[in-house]
């Protein structure tokens, strides 16, 4: 099968070497780009967190847990996605890994085919991720007035009967479009609608 | 009288031939023969008072009694009434000279021959001298013994012959019940004279004392004899002093069974022809000897005595006591219901505890049974747990390689790309082989400790240990011994494991068959066969359960328990093997199953103690 996205790294930490060096082996066959860690710190001490990517996590591991792993990249608001992968998996277990956002959580040993598409989902949602990242970064550095003329525009008013409502000048509006259509990265206004619904802090 | 004294006189002159006879024979035996030659006859002597007193009065009549016999020599032994009673029964004595009490009673246990009795000095020569008088105040209203009846009396003793004893005898044979007339008596021991006193002071209403007190006290001066009167007055024409009962003979003497009638024919004769002033009889206080005739009379009052409080039905002399003593009876009922009461209390209170503790038994064999079976599920638990987790790392990896190489055979690379994959898988396998190899060793590395056991005593144990579930499961379980049993040198951990799980097998086969042909004639059983022989000891377990459902069931991991782990059988046959021993299964027609272990054995046989 085919990788939609194959710039993208996926990380595999686990304390066996044999368990990492086989995965290694197995996923560059599905022509993954892999890099392994023995530990959860020293993944964490590696990595940039804001890149977008994947992530393999063992449960029981000297130094960090995967859990605890799983946990850092949550506070750090790390677009990486997480998969499970543990010799001693029980259903609590799963349920928490589930609940913090974890797109698979496997029991070794795996069936290559089942990761490899969990690994797809999970960089996919890492993209996704980025995105709407980006998406709320941008909705946050808007100023009030842009807010208000953003929030008109979505409801498809020309930019004469905004300038009438806000009581504003046609020409102002006209500048905060440009700059919103620049700050969403949109080509078109139906493209920053798009952008906008995908915006999650409205 | 006239015989009596023609009697004397006879004796007098036996007396004299004798003496005369005797006289010049002794003088020459003293003069040729020392008289330590002369062979020694113990005369055992009661001494009332002290050795010294004894002396004192019966010396005297054995220096006379060897001055007479001259052939013997007679020597005087003090004993009081318990060393005479031995010497006698020893047979150390010849003779034996004791007042009438004991005389009667060493006649009653031993053969004694009596030969002659002390007769009294005073008033007139007469053989009897001991009885009691019942002296009442001569002011009082008193006339015959009736009126005296449960009336507080003063004695010298119970047991006092003359002072007490004659005078009981006297009630009896008057036909007053004793025990009624001597409610209320008073021992007030010796001096003797305290009776009186006590009687002339009104502390009490009569007085029991022996006879002549009375007339020796008023003689002395001590009381008025005109104050006093004696009730159930004797006529007694030769005696002077007042008595109220039959006068019984005094001191005698007897010979034993060890002494010879020759030499008692001898003393008699001395005895009996001393003269009334010769000093022994003055030294003896006593008028001199006479015949010994009725001592029957004295043996007469003893059994009397003896015999009658025991004819007297006693349970006349119970409301007697009970009577007297109301209260104390009441005190003893109440408290005799008390003690009923608590016993009944405690019985009720035990009967309850036991069944709590039966109870409590019961649920401790219930809870020790859970322990073991929870025991059991944990130490699997944890070996399936470090199994999975130490082989599923490598196996892991395995599957990883394989699909890794699968998928470059998939792109067709080169074989050259697909060998490393191979190898990694091989060095993969050698890893979960390792593991394996290790968890093995770790099992069997128990360290072992073979001893000689016995193994019924183990077999007894055993199924002491599985009671619970066989009774649970109806389980009937039967044994049989052939051969002599011995010790047999096994590792008693291990062979217990082996047998808990060959009998578990055993009961879950029964209960398999039952749940698949619930037939109401089955009755699921277990044989335990234990075989001594000369070379190896053979213990077969035998069941009527489902049998073997599958080839090779010893095998490790094989299970047709849902959740079994499928090594019990594997580990049973491991430590059989460590016994150098054999283990087998077998299925046997109909239905059933034989698990047969050997094991070499030592020639110890057990002797006497089963726990050797």
């Amino acid at each position: 099968m085919d990788n939609v996205l194959p710039s993208l790294v996926v990380y595999v930490v686990d304390d066996d070497k044999s368990v990492r060096d086989s995965l290694k082996f197995m996923l560059e066959e599905y022509d993954f780009t892999i890099t392994t860690f023995e530990d959860g710190q020293q993944f964490l001490n590696a990595i940039d967190l804001a890149m977008p990517g994947c992530v393999i996590l063992d449960c029981r591991m000297p130094n960090l847990r995967g859990q605890q792993v799983h946990q850092l990249l949550n506070e750090a608001k790390s677009p990486l996605a997480v998969i499970y992968l543990t010799g001693h998996g029980n259903v609590p277990m799963a349920v928490d890994a589930l609940q913090s956002g974890a797109v698979n959580f496997f029991q070794k040993p795996v069936k290559g085919s089942e990761l490899a598409l969990a690994i797809n989902k999970g960089l996919n949602q890492s993209t996704v991720n980025i995105n709407t990242m980006k998406i709320n970064d941008a909705y946050a550095s808007l100023t009030k007035r842009e807010k208000d003329i953003l929030r008109l525009i979505i409801a498809g008013k020309r930019n004469l009967r905004i300038a009438d409502e806000l009581c504003i000048a046609m020409r102002t509006v006209e500048v905060h479009r440009a700059t919103l259509l620049k700050k969403f990265s949109a080509k078109t206004v139906a493209e920053l609608a798009y952008i906008y619904g995908q915006c999650n802090q409205i | 009288m006239i015989i009596r004294r023609w009697f004397r006189c006879y004796f007098y002159a036996i007396f004299l031939g004798m003496a005369l006879m005797a006289l010049p024979i002794s003088a020459q035996s003293i003069s040729e023969k020392p008289i330590s030659e002369k062979p020694n006859v113990n005369i055992g002597v009661l001494a009332t008072r002290g050795h010294l007193y004894l002396e004192q009065r019966w010396q005297p009549t054995v220096d006379w009694l060897n001055q007479q016999i001259s052939d013997v020599n007679f020597v005087l032994h003090p004993l009081d009434l318990n060393t005479m009673a031995d010497a006698v029964s020893q047979q150390t004595l010849d003779f034996v000279l004791t007042n009438p009490g004991q005389s009667v009673t060493l006649g009653r246990q031993y053969t004694l021959s009596w030969i002659a009795t002390l007769t009294n000095k005073t008033p007139e020569n007469t053989h009897s001298g001991i009885g009691s008088a019942l002296v009442v105040r001569a002011s009082s209203a008193y006339q015959t013994l009736e009126d005296v009846v449960g009336l507080s009396m003063a004695a010298v003793s119970e047991k006092a012959f003359g002072g007490y004893l004659t005078l009981r005898y006297e009630i009896a044979q008057q036909g007053i019940n004793p025990n009624d007339f001597f409610a209320d008596v008073h021992y007030l021991g010796f001096p003797i004279d305290a009776n009186l006193y006590q009687l002339r002071d009104n502390n009490v209403e009569a007085a029991i004392v022996p006879v002549c007190l009375l007339e020796n006290m008023s003689k002395e001066g001590l009381i008025d004899k005109q104050n006093f009167r004696v009730l159930n007055l004797k006529d007694n024409s030769n005696f002077a002093c007042q008595v109220s009962t039959p006068l019984y003979p005094n001191w005698s003497l007897a010979k034993t069974e060890r002494g010879s009638d020759r030499l008692a024919k001898q003393i008699s004769r001395v005895l009996l022809s001393m003269p009334n002033d010769n000093p022994a009889i003055i030294a003896a206080g006593a008028s001199g000897w006479t015949s010994s005739v009725n001592l029957l009379s004295i043996d007469k009052v003893y059994q009397a005595l003896d015999i009658l409080p025991l004819q007297q039905s006693w349970w006349k002399q119970a409301l007697r006591l009970f009577r007297s003593h109301q209260e104390w009876a009441w005190v003893i009922f109440i408290f005799f219901i008390i003690i009923n009461a608590y016993h009944f209390w405690l019985e009720y209170c035990f009967s309850k505890n036991k069944q709590e503790l039966e109870k409590t038994q019961y649920r401790l064999k219930q809870k020790s049974e859970m322990l073991e079976h929870s025991q059991r599920v944990a130490i699997v638990g944890e070996l399936g747990s470090s199994l999975a987790h130490e082989i599923n790392q490598p196996l892991a990896a395995i599957r990883n390689y394989s699909e890794g190489g699968l998928l470059r055979l998939a792109k067709k690379l080169p074989y050259q790309d697909i060998v490393p994959v191979f190898e990694k898988i091989q060095s993969e396998v050698d890893r979960a082989d390792a593991i394996i190899n290790r968890l093995r060793t770790l099992i069997t590395k128990r360290t072992v400790e073979k001893q000689l056991l016995d193994i019924e005593q183990l077999l007894d144990d055993t199924i002491e240990l599985l009671h619970f579930r066989l009774q649970k499961l109806e389980v009937g379980i039967f044994r049989e011994i052939k051969g002599k049993p011995a010790n047999v040198e096994v590792d008693i951990v291990g062979l217990q494991q082996v047998i808990i799980n060959v009998i578990n097998n055993a009961m879950e086969a029964c209960l398999t068959h039952f749940e698949r042909h619930p037939d109401i004639g089955y009755h699921p059983e277990i044989i335990i066969r234990t075989n001594y022989r000369q070379d190896k000891f053979i213990l077969e377990v035998v069941d009527n359960g489902t049998g073997l459902e599958h080839d090779n069931p010893v095998d490790a991991f094989v299970s047709t328990k849902k959740d079994g782990l499928g090594l019990g059988l594997a580990i049973c046959r491991d430590v059989i093997e460590m016994h150098k021993g054999e283990f087998m299964l077998q299925s046997i027609k109909p239905n059933g199953c034989i698990v047969k272990i050997s094991l070499p054995i030592l020639v110890t046989e057990i002797t006497g103690n089963r726990y050797g």
